[in-house]
């Protein structure tokens, strides 16, 4: 059926993966928050945090600290079971969505074939998309569950501008799966090696550049770029937490580890959000204008064994992945420290009335193109 | 072997969502329970390689619909409606009705899964001579889009219909824009 684990041994195999893959997006975090609060500084011309340790590295475990041992608060007036349970639901759909994404070309080590990712599922960009989408149960939970107008509120709020989103974010990557003609993530990443090239009206034009579909697909990126800020609640989409009208949205109630709890699953669903982009659009793992076969190619001209060449391969495309993969959350951090926040309804607007018909006609466009293309010939 | 843990580990949130959706006095949890059963229903999907069925299930039942209807609930204020479904005699025997049908639906099931079983195991054979779960995406559209397109079409027709309904009986007295 599929590669769940019939042996014991694949079995152990996905655990492990399962929970490395797990660690590292959480691990990551506070390298995030860091890189935020610095870099937010150097935008503004500040300092930042640069007392505790080198450069300020160490707050982050100060701050850890600090989080464990505050005082476990629940409001009086709230749903105790919805209030401990929606910190801990807010892990769960950003960890197992990440988890789908492919992250390397996959190993080859004698028979065994591991693929860098946590698992692989045919319909990759389904699953997702589907995972991801029950976020809002999380945030509708913890406003309800605190008791407090301004929670449920933000609650509202941010539910709202998730689901009216999704619509957008759903239709901008229709057109790359028919560009790509697969659900399957590893599909598309396998599609995006070597150079820019057109195939279509009987010729084929190859370019310069690398094949990624962002050239194929301008406009289903820029959708899909604006609706991942949106998805993830971060400015200028962070409505549900505007702080001038609403204290903090949604976790207004929540202190201490909790609170964390909900900030991991935000910097979860901007690693998703940069993971996918990189997937669709910047070409996944590959290093641009080389196929995985050529870079194996070169590394075996070295005379490494297979296996070390293998290695090797699977290793220096993880390091493209991250590159391309912090180039982005780098530029969501940029992003929010840059640009107000929309007021909500023009936050509606937006959603509604430009991003969703532009979505759909880059739908009808590729389709049509798609047709075209296979069917004239010059 | 593990296929077995994964499915019986599923029917069983399924079905304990499902019967909480019954039994919870809370509108907001028997909601909540409701999107669980759908999240757990769409497991049992990947369970019988239906992959896309079970990513569309949890993009638009779990993701989309419970969502508004968990959002239109809290908007509510709730204890009277908590009252009325602990209390009164008409709830009492829509309670008892439900358990009812419930059991009947319980049964039903019990016995029609013994022939499911037989005929998996008819299709087992089948499977096993290289018949691959793979692209039963495509399947699905060529069902959907070439053997079905007219009802497929007639049913967009009839949800577009709802919609635009629904915008003009709430407009047609003021509304929730009225503006006068």
């Amino acid at each position: 059926m599929m590669d769940m684990g019939s042996t014991p041994f694949e079995i152990t195999i996905n655990v492990v993966k399962t929970v490395l893959v797990f660690l590292m997006m959480v691990q990551l975090v506070p390298i995030l928050v860091w890189v935020e609060r610095r870099g937010s500084a150097f935008i503004q011309n500040r300092f930042g945090p640069n007392r505790i340790g080198p450069l300020g590295l160490m707050q982050l475990l100060a701050d850890a600290v600090k989080f464990l041992t505050k005082e476990d608060f629940v409001p009086d007036k709230g749903n105790k079971y919805l209030f401990y349970a929606a910190p801990i639901f807010a892990l769960i759909p950003a960890s197992i969505a990440y988890m789908a994404i492919p992250m390397s070309t996959p190993l080859l080590i004698g028979d065994s074939k591991f693929l860098i990712q946590g698992f692989e599922v045919n319909v990759g960009i389904v699953f997702i998309l589907g995972v991801s989408s029950l976020a809002a149960y999380t945030i509708l939970m913890a406003g309800w569950g605190s008791g407090s107008k301004f929670a449920l509120m933000g609650a509202m709020r941010a539910s709202a501008q998730i689901i009216s989103y999704e619509l957008a974010l759903g239709l901008s990557i229709v057109g790359v799966i028919m560009t790509y003609g697969t659900f399957n993530l590893s599909e598309m990443i396998a599609q995006q090696q070597g150079f820019l090239t057109f195939n279509g009206f009987g010729s084929t034009l190859t370019m310069p550049l690398p094949n990624w579909g962002i050239f194929f697909q301008p406009l289903g990126a820029l959708i899909f770029f604006a609706a991942a800020f949106a998805e993830s609640n971060r400015l200028p989409f962070d409505l549900a937490e505007g702080e001038a009208e609403l204290v903090a949205g949604f976790h207004t109630e929540y202190g201490g580890f909790k609170m964390l709890m909900f900030f991991i699953g935000e910097y979860g669903h901007m690693m998703i959000a940069s993971g996918l982009f990189a997937t669709f659009f910047l070409g996944g793992y590959n290093i641009p204008w080389t196929t995985v076969q050529g870079v194996h190619d070169w590394l075996a001209s070295f005379g490494f064994s297979a296996d070390l060449t293998n290695v090797l391969n699977t290793v220096l495309h993880f390091l493209m992945y991250n590159v391309k993969f912090l180039i982005l959350l780098w530029i969501f951090i940029h992003v929010r420290w840059t640009l107000p926040r929309f007021r909500y309804d023009q936050l509606m607007d937006l959603g509604w009335k430009t991003m969703l018909p532009w979505a759909l006609a880059n739908t009808i466009l590729t389709s049509i193109v798609i047709f075209a293309a296979a069917q004239f010939a010059f | 072997m593990t296929d077995a843990i994964l499915f019986w580990f599923l029917a069983f949130v399924t079905v304990g969502a499902g019967l909480s959706v019954v039994l919870m006095s809370n509108p907001i949890y028997s909601a909540l329970s409701l999107a669980m059963t759908m999240v757990g229903v769409s497991a049992l999907f990947v369970t019988l390689g239906a992959f896309f069925l079970a990513g569309v299930q949890l993009i638009v039942y779990a993701g989309a619909v419970m969502v508004l209807f968990v959002m239109v609930i809290m908007l509510f204020d709730l204890k009277h409606e908590i009252q009325a479904f602990t209390r009164g005699k008409i709830t009492g025997a829509v309670k008892i009705a439900s358990v009812g049908i419930l059991a009947g639906l319980v049964v039903g099931a019990i016995t029609l899964s013994t022939k499911a079983i037989e005929l998996s195991q008819k299709t087992q054979a089948d499977a096993d001579t290289g018949k691959t779960y793979a692209d039963n995406t495509m399947a699905l559209a060529q069902n959907l889009f070439l053997q079905n397109v007219f009802g497929f079409e007639a049913l967009g027709v009839l949800l577009l219909v709802i919609a635009v309904g629904t915008v003009a009986l709430s407009r047609s007295r003021g509304g929730t824009h009225a503006r006068d």
